[in-house]
């Protein structure tokens, strides 16, 4: 478990094999397969989680990683009430989340990215009115965080014009305000930057960094941007097929799943074919830019040798891309679930 | 309780501004009813060209029944404004993953689901309802009764409750269903039974109709009982029915909680 030298009080939210499956109706093709769908129904369970255990503590900034369908936004819909679990217990500030009792849902909030919570028609700043109205936000409290958060992400002249004439980025800002506004203890965040030009994610990143800081919040994000997690998380859970694969710090993502580094030379001339490939395992030649894959302990055998042998005018030594990394995880989980799957089946037949 | 109002109250406020914003389309909207509404009038005062009572010594002739349209109109104006519009988004709400960001409120979901949305055009049916109302009343051979005049907005209340819980069942439904794009149809052919005197359904084929919707789904109630406290002299049998409204209204909301409560104990969320 990662941080085990927290005590337990600092658990904001402890998670114990938590499962979460749907029953789904396998639909075949075709009118006949409809008809007889009518009167006979073959269904199949999915398993979106099976059986996570996670704690979290005050203050923490976690980021879940995983493809499409790995159960990342089952897990915050879990935590957040939304649904209630097939198996398993989860303790969200020492509430059990699916009883949705008030004092819990007035500590903690949700902004999904792919969903609009503010009133569509109206201007945010109803929808704000609303919220201080239901989280029994004090008036005198309620200006103070309202401008606070307004000014910080500098949209004072978007609040009176209706959600649905917003951009996309626009739109996103209020909603991390409107989240905001009740100052929540926990914060899960499905996907918030996605679909962002780089401005903006650049600008939601520097307001959550600073929220967290302020308040402590404790926060799991869930994004498939790469650039989110570098910019704000500490901690990094990946999972895949509803487990957990890998939970832990950023930087030992690195260590742990990749054995070599990227030496890029920018040499005088371009190399003779097949010259580079001696040096490392994957080489990639454009002109005279050379990209090496080089094993993390041969790095220093391997780069005076380069240096001595070439006309080298720039270097650079660096891990291999997290995204890759990342891609690279989720590539071998699908490829083991495809293993057992078809074990599964042989061991059926 | 005061907060639960003063939600309500921003709600209704939220929802003219809005509709104030597309002021075209509330006239629009006001107009299509007002139409929808006159036609229906100049239908019944058809049938009273014809006949002098709606079932023979039912006490159904033109006044006392205008008198019941108007209570009709009234109560159905007051479930459309406040009600309706909430419930039949809920099953986009439900498709769409929208009731997500309900449920994670600090507030009754049932509250928020049912009163969250309201159509103020179609208070003009109401506005013309009471219009009628006052007009057939001061038709009336002899005045109301004083205990008329005060159980009447009681069973008003009672004929929305009635209603209300019976949105909210089909609301519940399109929970458990993902989808159910009945919910509009079933609510038309449900009411479209109160409309007319309990008094019809007689014979054969009209007794046990008129007691299920009496007993069952005591959709009869709705109207027949506020409109006939006003229009007809309180025997035994009508107080009998009172008391069956008052006991309804209550079983109706109160069973439309625990269905709802049960409903989102189930509620599968879209995917995101």
């Amino acid at each position: 478990m990662y941080n085990s030298s927290e005590t337990k009080s600092d658990r904001i939210i402890e998670v114990n094999d938590l499962a979460k499956e749907y029953r789904v109706y396998d639909k075949p093709e075709g009118l006949w397969a409809s008809v007889r769908g009518l009167f006979r129904r073959e269904n199949r369970i999915i398993h979106a989680l099976r059986g996570v255990n996670l704690s979290v503590g005050r203050g923490e900034f976690l980021a879940m990683l995983g493809p499409n369908g790995a159960g990342k936004t089952t897990f915050l819909k879990l935590l957040s009430g939304i649904i209630t679990p097939t198996r398993g217990t989860a303790r969200v500030l020492r509430h059990l989340p699916w009883d949705r009792a008030d004092d819990f849902r007035r500590r903690f909030a949700l902004v999904m990215g792919q969903k609009n919570q503010l009133w569509w028609d109206l201007p945010a700043a109803e929808s704000f009115r609303l919220h201080q109205e239901i989280y029994r936000i004090d008036p005198a409290r309620f200006v103070k965080i309202h401008d606070e958060l307004v000014d910080m992400l500098g949209v004072s002249h978007l609040l009176g014009q209706p959600v649905r004439e917003l951009s996309l980025g626009e739109r996103m800002k209020l909603e991390l305000i409107a989240a905001l506004l009740h100052e929540p203890e926990v914060l899960f965040l499905d996907e918030p930057t996605i679909g962002l030009d780089v401005v903006a994610q650049h600008t939601i990143h520097e307001f959550l960094r600073h929220i967290q800081k302020q308040r402590s919040v404790t926060v799991i994000l869930t994004t498939h941007y790469m650039k989110d997690v570098a910019a704000l998380c500490e901690r990094v859970v990946v999972v895949t097929h509803g487990s957990i694969l890998y939970d832990g710090s950023l930087e030992q993502i690195v260590d742990r799943f990749t054995t070599h580094k990227v030496v890029t030379l920018d040499l005088e001339n371009a190399p003779a074919p097949g010259e580079m490939e001696r040096f490392g395992f994957s080489c990639e030649v454009h002109g005279p830019r050379v990209s090496l894959r080089i094993d993390r302990s041969r790095i220093a055998d391997v780069l005076p040798k380069l240096l001595s042998s070439q006309q080298v005018r720039d270097v650079s030594v660096e891990d291999v891309p997290l995204e890759e990394i990342v891609a690279g995880l989720f590539r071998g989980a699908e490829n083991r679930q495809a293993g057992t799957d078809l074990k599964q089946e042989v061991g059926a037949v | 309780m005061r907060r639960y109002i003063k939600i309500f109250s921003t709600f209704a406020r939220a929802c003219l501004v809005r509709d104030m914003t597309f002021r075209v389309n509330f006239l629009l909207e006001c107009l299509t009813s007002l139409g929808w509404m006159s036609m229906n009038l100049a239908f019944y005062l058809l049938i009273f060209s014809f006949t002098p009572e709606i079932g023979r010594g039912s006490g159904w002739s033109r006044e006392p029944f205008f008198a019941f349209v108007a209570t009709g109109l009234i109560i159905n104006a007051i479930v459309q404004t406040l009600f309706m519009p909430s419930a039949s988004e809920l099953t986009e709400m439900v498709r769409t993953g929208g009731l997500d960001s309900v449920l994670v409120r600090p507030l009754d979901a049932q509250f928020l689901l049912s009163m969250h949305r309201f159509d103020f055009s179609s208070m003009a049916n109401g506005l013309v309802g009471l219009g009628l109302l006052i007009w057939s009343v001061l038709c009336f051979p002899a005045a109301p009764p004083l205990i008329a005049w005060l159980l009447y907005p009681l069973l008003i209340v009672c004929g929305v409750a009635i209603l209300y819980g019976l949105i909210i069942m089909l609301a519940a439904a399109t929970i458990l269903m993902g989808r159910n794009q009945s919910l509009y149809d079933f609510w038309f052919y449900i009411t479209n039974f109160s409309r007319y005197p309990a008094e019809i359904y007689a014979g054969p084929w009209g007794d046990p109709l008129r007691s299920f919707c009496t007993f069952i789904i005591p959709i009869l109630l709705v109207v027949n009982v506020p409109a006939g406290t006003l229009a007809r002299p309180l025997s035994g049998e009508a107080w009998g029915m009172v008391v069956l409204t008052f006991a309804a209204a209550g079983i109706s909301v109160g069973l439309s909680r625990v269905v709802f409560q049960a409903a989102l104990a189930r509620y599968r969320s879209a995917s995101s």
